[in-house]
């Protein structure tokens, strides 16, 4: 009974449930070991986990992985950075003529919604095989959320903050910078979050396709290698890597997270 | 005096920040900025491709592509791919529907696993999932089944998170309603649990659909021998530009249109 | 065994003295403390108390939706535990099914019972009609307002049957006028009916206006402060608030509220004030 309670206590504590979840991974990763080592699963299927462990220095080590890193860090910042200029002012733009965002606005949410990845040929034969292709790509599949969502942030400001505005004979340009701007600033963020996460899927994802530079390339050198301890190395790192790239944005964003 | 007065009076000038508030533009004149948009990019397009600052066929005229359209629809090779490719997509996005309902289930009715394991699905389905198709292959062969996992495991975590929250977000009130009126447990779920969470489920499977499809094709592009995506590949290789331009189109389209109907389904029944 | 045979005069719905605390012994809320009555067939019986006196935890522990609690609740002879076929309850929150439409909603009891569908039919408009909504069957709750919507509560709770009524300030979330003309309605229905009914609310008119008994409650814990008697004549409507015997009911009971009220308020802005210090 005591203990029970005690088991209560402690999967009401914030740590605990996220523990059990580790645990569970390491639990899985261990029986699959046993299981491999006694020839129940098959080892052409899933190498030993601590052989992928080992494989993670080795790649870490061995496949140029700063320079990859940089490789495609360079390709998801530029086209971050180009989704910001262009993506915001259009959304600004789409609020200030309401015509356009009524004509447009669904024909935005539908580029968002195609599978534009698959036209990578296409891309490749108008801008080449290089970096820039993949950029464009990139570029391309993160304009529609910031859009959207910077559309959303200025027309969601609220009635009464405006009403202020113009109690206070604000002029046109005080209002945007000082009352819709500001109000928008965490639906952009949120915009930006989703379209830079759509950058880094795009850019790795095209890399791996593709076969061109950066951490996609990586994963089918190893897979092309068949080395199969250091091709789920390589996909462990590059997961852990854009859950990282994920848990920064995320936090910048509840940061800007007005009070409630 | 006179000034403040002729001041006052003066009706307030409209700002550009008033076109939100002042009356709505006609249909007619959003069809028209929709057609004349419309037209300026066709425009560009023809521009470009009449230019010949690309080489040969990489810009082709829309009548080149509308005719190679034509072609294309009328092979049989296109509608025996389109088979494949759509099987595939189906059953992935049946496996991963089955699978993700389930999981969302119990996570969503146990608070303690959703905390522990939740984490994991959420921080995973922004990640490059098409990494995975090497390990994929290694399971499943080059074969159509590959394909179909990859699909089902991009499906599976905004279905299975979806359902979750879903679950979670469901009005206390109406499971107290239920209780009171001492519904039993298969008329909570029937009658209670699953019309309260069928937007958040569909809204998962919409998003399951858009991922399975784009993995799908995706993988098909990489390694396969059949399916819409090799075919876009094979258009590629023998740089048939025209095709490839209206392949693409007549992809997006079925595309819009799978979402479009979902997300019908998803609005009706709200 | 023989039931036994119950007096007229003999409570339906019996309170006896009812026990119950949240949380750790450290820091223990009571909630509701030892509290006792009981509501006689067809009587109309309100619980009035100031927010936070517990009546939801009364409410919740009469329904059979809140356990471990000391004391007994009875239908007649019978203690509850869980939901009893006898009671229905219409709560304060909005909870009518957004997917089903009027009629459905109302059935919805009865598809629990198996009952055939054109009977539930029958007997859902029976009851539809009865709160006023007969043209609003085909709607659904997101088309009507927030006075129908509570409606269309009642009439699922009443199509059930219930021998006692029991209700969580179902009009709380409503403006002044909607609750006056639904008090009407229910006055109405609960003596077309001779509805046995127990209200819980903190809004003194509406207690008033429709009870044969109150029964004030303290502020934490919630304890019985008194019972008073509503001689006011039946059947009443709303006109009924306009009268000196209403108002001099109202006085005299708004006396033992404001004390207690008070209390609640007092308390209420020190919890603020510490969780700011708290927080600084």
């Amino acid at each position: 009974m005591a203990e029970r309670v005690h088991l209560r206590r402690l999967a009401g504590t914030s740590w605990f449930p996220v523990a059990v979840g580790i645990a569970t991974l390491v639990a899985v990763g261990a029986l699959v070991e046993v299981l491999l080592l006694a020839g129940v699963m098959n080892r052409y299927m899933l190498p030993l986990p601590s052989d992928v462990l080992g494989a993670f220095r080795r790649v870490i080590m061995e496949e140029n992985i700063l320079s990859r890193t940089g490789d495609t860090a360079f390709e998801v910042l530029t086209a971050g950075f180009l989704v910001i200029v262009f993506g915001v002012p259009l959304g600004v733009l789409f609020h200030r003529f309401r015509i356009l965002r009524m004509a447009l606005e669904d024909w935005v949410a539908a580029l968002a919604a195609a599978p534009i990845v698959l036209a990578f040929p296409l891309f490749l034969v108008l801008f080449g095989r290089g970096p820039k292709t993949v950029i464009i790509i990139a570029f391309v599949y993160g304009i529609p959320p910031i859009l959207l969502k910077t559309l959303e942030g200025l027309s969601s400001t609220r009635g009464v903050l405006i009403n202020v505005g113009r109690s206070l004979n604000m002029t046109p340009t005080q209002m945007f910078w000082k009352i819709m701007f500001p109000s928008a600033i965490p639906s952009i963020f949120t915009g930006i979050r989703l379209s830079w996460t759509f950058c880094l899927v795009t850019v790795v994802g095209v890399e791996f396709l593709v076969n061109l530079g950066g951490l996609g390339q990586l994963i089918n050198d190893l897979a092309e290698r068949y080395d199969l301890p250091g091709t789920y190395a390589g996909i462990a790192f590059v997961i852990l890597l854009s859950v990282a790239f994920f848990i920064v944005l995320e936090r910048i964003e509840t940061w800007l997270q007005p009070e409630r | 005096m006179a000034a403040t007065g002729a001041i006052a009076a003066r009706p307030r000038k409209r700002t550009w920040l008033d076109l939100e508030s002042g009356p709505a533009p006609s249909r007619s004149a959003v069809l028209g900025v929709r057609i004349v948009f419309a037209i300026v990019v066709i425009a560009i397009w023809e521009a470009i491709s009449a230019s010949g600052l690309f080489f040969g066929d990489v810009v082709p005229s829309l009548v080149k592509i509308l005719a190679s359209m034509w072609r294309l629809l009328i092979q049989d090779a296109f509608w025996t791919n389109l088979q494949v490719t759509a099987l595939e997509i189906l059953v992935a996005l049946g496996i991963g529907a089955a699978a993700g309902i389930a999981c969302g289930i119990i996570l969503g009715a146990n608070g303690f696993l959703r905390k522990a394991y939740e984490p994991f699905m959420y921080y995973f389905s922004p990640t490059p999932r098409i990494i995975l198709f090497p390990i994929m292959i290694m399971w499943f062969g080059i074969g159509v089944e590959s394909k179909v996992a990859l699909g089902a495991l991009s499906s599976f975590f905004p279905i299975a998170l979806s359902t979750s929250a879903g679950m979670a977000l469901i009005d206390k009130v109406l499971i107290r309603v239920g209780r009171s009126f001492r519904a039993s447990a298969w008329q909570m779920a029937t009658k209670i649990y699953l019309p309260a969470m069928r937007v958040p489920v569909l809204t998962g499977i919409r998003l399951g659909f858009g991922l399975a499809m784009i993995t799908v094709l995706l993988a098909e592009t990489k390694l396969s021998n059949k399916g819409l995506g090799y075919l876009v590949m094979q258009f590629y290789q023998r740089f048939d530009m025209p095709t490839l331009y209206a392949l693409l189109i007549v992809l997006f389209l079925i595309a819009g249109a799978g979402n479009a109907l979902i997300g019908r389904f998803e609005r009706a029944s709200r | 065994m023989s039931t036994p045979v119950e007096n007229a005069a003999d409570p339906l719905l019996v309170i006896d003295n009812i026990y119950k605390r949240f949380g750790t012994d450290a820091d223990a809320t009571v909630a509701v403390d030892h509290m006792s009555f009981g509501v006689k067939p067809g009587e109309f019986v309100s619980v009035i108390g100031p927010s936070g006196c517990g009546k939801s935890t009364l409410f919740n522990i009469i329904g059979g939706l809140l356990g471990d609690y000391d004391g007994e609740v009875r239908v007649g002879k019978e203690r509850i535990d869980g939901p009893h076929p006898a009671i229905g309850m219409v709560f304060q929150e909005e909870s009518t099914f957004p997917w089903r439409n009027v009629i459905d909603n109302v059935a919805f009891p009865l598809e629990l019972r198996g009952v055939p569908k054109s009977e539930r039919q029958d007997r859902a408009h029976h009851f539809i009609d009865m709160v006023g909504l007969a043209n609003f069957e085909k709607r659904f709750p997101s088309q009507l307002s927030g006075g129908m919507k509570q409606r269309v509560s009642i009439a699922r709770t009443l199509v059930s049957e219930p021998r006692i009524l029991l209700m969580d300030e179902p009009f709380a979330a409503l403006d002044e006028q909607t609750r006056l003309l639904l008090g009407d309605k229910i006055l109405q229905i609960q003596q077309q009916l001779n509805q046995t009914t127990l209200l819980i609310t903190h809004n003194l008119t509406e207690a008033v206006q429709l009870s044969d008994r109150i029964v004030v409650m303290t502020y934490r814990p919630g304890r019985l402060k008194r019972i008073v008697n509503i001689d006011l004549p039946r059947p009443r409507t709303s006109e009924v608030v306009g009268s000196d015997a209403f108002g001099h009911y109202v006085a005299e009971i708004w006396n033992d509220l404001r004390e207690e009220a008070s209390r609640g308020m007092v308390d209420a802005e020190a919890s603020i004030s510490r969780r700011s210090a708290a927080r600084g």
